[in-house]
């Protein structure tokens, strides 16, 4: 009888401590879900950045619009999918603003996942307060070296590469083929910030490095608000390069090509940055016949990657004019990048063992090299810089009103080859 | 207990007190922090605009100096609180330099002010330079990252500024600068001293600009010559000040907080709607008060602090 006893106590204390385990487990594994998943984000609806930040918001918002309407995202941490709702402040261009809206997004309104604006500058001031308040900064084209140290977990760049890959395969061409091509004196125009000067800066020490025989015969920075290149380009002329390499923000851009249709100088190999990237705003500004000839970087909208998440490009872009056309805002690779990074936000849900910051973070990273997007294979360095993405060499041929971007270097990737115009 | 005593313990020191106090009641310090900075600009701007009438535009080259003064001091490893002074020495350093430009008056001081901020800024973002001041690269002070620290020192300024301010209003220096802003002859034949009065009041004004500038770039940290120099800065300083009202410890200070209160009001709650309101309020401000909030008592012989 007492050996009944002392097993009944025994078998007792055995599902109490059971039901105690099982239910602390469940505590912990099983917290309530959110209504929603907040992801709060800046964009510059005016001023100096708003050309490139507006279409990254209107690719992020399309991502989440398209992503409730099926229900919401799926997020691992609660089994489920659950809606996302978007929290975006207009920090109107400034840093200032920018810095003190991030705080908001992070301390009153206690978003789940936190997006940078587009671009270095606003991106910059937000480093430090994502840091400092252990919030994972996802941030969509903040390229600036400085934000990516091996000290801080919590920033990754998801939808631009760094800024010394860009000028890689340009580089790689005006040392493996240009100069058999006779492109042998280089002219260098810059624009001085960090996206632009950085590309120079890589461009100009990848040409040294290599010790092939290129001659550098201009070299020279101008500020970003430079927006009249007739003397420049004058200056250019008198030191007679075979190759002219122009690297600004949009603006610089299409001042320095109106002024050199104006100007009547001709140059063997003219080379400048955003007609590949956003070619429908160059094309409107410039026109077709003014980027015909002229060589850029090929990004997503031109290479058509086959993605393994989300839809491809050609679907996207439908997708994208469908819902913006009646706002104006041109599709480009930023508008690209902004579906990108929703896309990322999407599979890092989808795999966090919790919203945790640094479990989005690793869940995150744990997609570096298992995922290809319209905007390329997905693939990050320790530090949390964009690597996969590659920037080939195109050059912009016109037809009509329409421009195409013919890949010309790596010849892996070329679908063309250069043609040189005759000065 | 004199005039000025009483707006120093009973404007001054409240007004400290609640900053200092402030970080315990709302999380966001960043938006607290720029509402310090704004005051502090504000007062600095008053100090010269509201005591002499020079309306610098270019204020906000002080400002991007002390800022680079304290990331080069920073970067070089001096302690924040010496780099501090560095930025203070940046801002006289450059006040010195530009001093010629009081011979200028009225617009063409505002512009050619403005140039010489775009000349530094331009100075600064310089590629060539990169070894000092990093260039267009921008700096990144994460080594001496102290948000909480770089507050204080931010509220400690403000506090030293609005000081200043109440002692110009009713000390003689201040009455001279009054007198030689409203009539620099009669000012200069009744014996004041034109050309050092408004060299110390402008020396005064970079230096908090400058200060203000060392405080922004410990708090930011990571930061590029177009942060630093953004022109939206002297312009919030200016506005702030013409709103409230120049050449008054209040104006300037009921400026900020309730023109900076409602921009971020604004840009927080209906942000779809920012440049509408926001432009909307100024343009009636700048139609039926445009010698500030405060002229709606000065023009009743209400004295306002």
């Amino acid at each position: 009888m007492r050996r009944l006893e002392i097993k009944s106590c025994i078998r007792a204390a055995a599902a109490l401590a059971l039901l105690v385990c099982t239910a602390g487990t469940r505590a912990v594994a099983e917290p309530p879900a959110p209504a929603v998943i907040k992801i709060g984000s800046l964009h510059a609806a005016s001023g100096a950045y708003a050309s490139i930040s507006m279409p990254v918001y209107d690719g992020l918002k399309l991502w989440i619009d398209r992503t409730n309407a099926d229900g919401g995202a799926f997020v691992k941490a609660y089994g489920r999918k659950i809606k996302l709702q978007l929290i975006s402040y207009d920090d109107q261009s400034n840093p200032g603003t920018a810095a003190t809206l991030i705080n908001q997004l992070i301390t009153q309104d206690h978003v789940d996942l936190l997006v940078g604006d587009s671009g270095s500058v606003l991106t910059a001031v937000a480093v430090p307060i994502a840091r400092e308040h252990k919030m994972m900064l996802f941030d969509p084209t903040g390229t600036g070296a400085k934000f990516f140290t091996h000290d801080n977990p919590y920033i990754a760049l998801l939808a631009d590469p760094a800024s010394t890959i860009w000028p890689k395969y340009l580089a790689d061409f005006l040392i493996n083929q240009g100069v058999k091509d006779g492109l042998k004196k280089v002219a260098i125009l810059y624009s001085t910030n960090d996206f632009t000067s950085t590309q120079h800066e890589a461009l100009v020490g990848f040409i040294k490095a290599s010790h092939a025989p290129i001659d550098i015969v201009f070299d020279q920075g101008v500020p970003t608000s430079t927006s009249n290149y007739t003397t420049l380009i004058g200056n250019i002329a008198a030191a007679s390069p075979d190759a002219v390499i122009e690297l600004g923000y949009v603006g610089n851009d299409i001042a320095f090509l109106r002024n050199l249709q104006d100007s009547g100088q001709t140059f063997r190999f003219i080379f400048a940055l955003y007609p590949g990237i956003e070619t429908d705003e160059i094309v409107k500004n410039v026109g077709a016949q003014g980027i015909d000839h002229v060589f850029s970087y090929v990004t997503a909208q031109a290479l058509d990657y086959k993605p393994t998440v989300g839809m491809d490009v050609a679907t996207y872009r439908q997708a994208f004019e469908t819902a913006y056309r009646s706002q104006g805002v041109a599709f480009g690779f930023n508008a690209i990048a902004g579906y990108t990074v929703g896309l990322m936000i999407g599979q890092t849900l989808g795999a966090a063992d919790s919203l945790d910051q640094l479990a989005l973070r690793r869940a995150l990273f744990a997609q570096s090299g298992h995922v290809r997007t319209l905007d390329g294979p997905f693939e990050l360095d320790a530090t949390g810089q964009q690597i996969g993405e590659i920037t080939p060499l195109g050059q912009l041929i016109a037809h009509g009103n329409t421009v195409t971007n013919v890949v010309v270097y790596p010849p892996s990737l070329a679908t063309g080859k250069p043609v040189y115009t005759t000065p | 207990m004199g005039r000025g005593w009483r707006e120093l313990c009973l404007i001054v020191l409240p007004t400290v007190a609640i900053a200092a106090w402030a970080p315990n009641l709302y999380g966001n310090v960043l938006l607290l922090f720029n509402f310090v900075l704004y005051i502090t600009l504000a007062q600095g701007m008053n100090a010269i605009y509201g005591f002499t009438g020079y309306l610098p535009f270019g204020y906000v080259g002080f400002f991007g100096a002390g800022a680079y003064g304290f990331a080069i001091a920073a970067m070089a490893g001096v302690h924040p609180a010496a780099a501090l002074a560095v930025a203070g020495g940046a801002g006289i350093a450059l006040g010195l330099i530009l001093t010629p430009l009081l011979r200028l008056s009225g617009a063409y001081f505002a512009i050619a002010n403005l140039a010489a901020a775009q000349a530094v800024y331009q100075v600064v973002a310089n590629p060539a330079l990169a070894p000092i001041t990093k260039g267009p690269y921008g700096v990144s002070l994460s080594a001496v990252f102290a948000p909480r620290a770089s507050y204080l020192v931010a509220v400690a300024l403000m506090g030293a500024t609005m000081a200043a301010i109440v002692w110009l209003r009713n000390g003689r220096f201040g009455l001279a600068l009054m007198a030689l802003r409203d009539d620099p002859v009669s000012a200069a034949s009744a014996g004041v001293n034109i050309v050092r009065a408004r060299t110390i009041a402008w020396l005064l004004s970079a230096l908090v600009a400058s200060l203000a500038g060392g405080a922004f770039a410990w708090q930011i940290s990571v930061f590029y010559p177009e942060t630093a120099f953004d022109m939206s800065i002297s312009i919030f300083a200016i506005v702030f000040t013409l709103f409230g009202g120049a050449g008054t410890l209040l104006g300037p200070l009921i400026g900020v907080l309730l023109l900076y209160g409602v921009y971020n009001w604004i840009g927080i709650a209906v942000p779809q709607y920012f440049q509408l309101i926001y432009g909307a309020l100024i343009v009636v401000l700048v139609l039926f008060l445009p010698n500030g909030l405060v002229s709606l008592l000065t023009q009743r012989g209400i004295r306002v602090p």
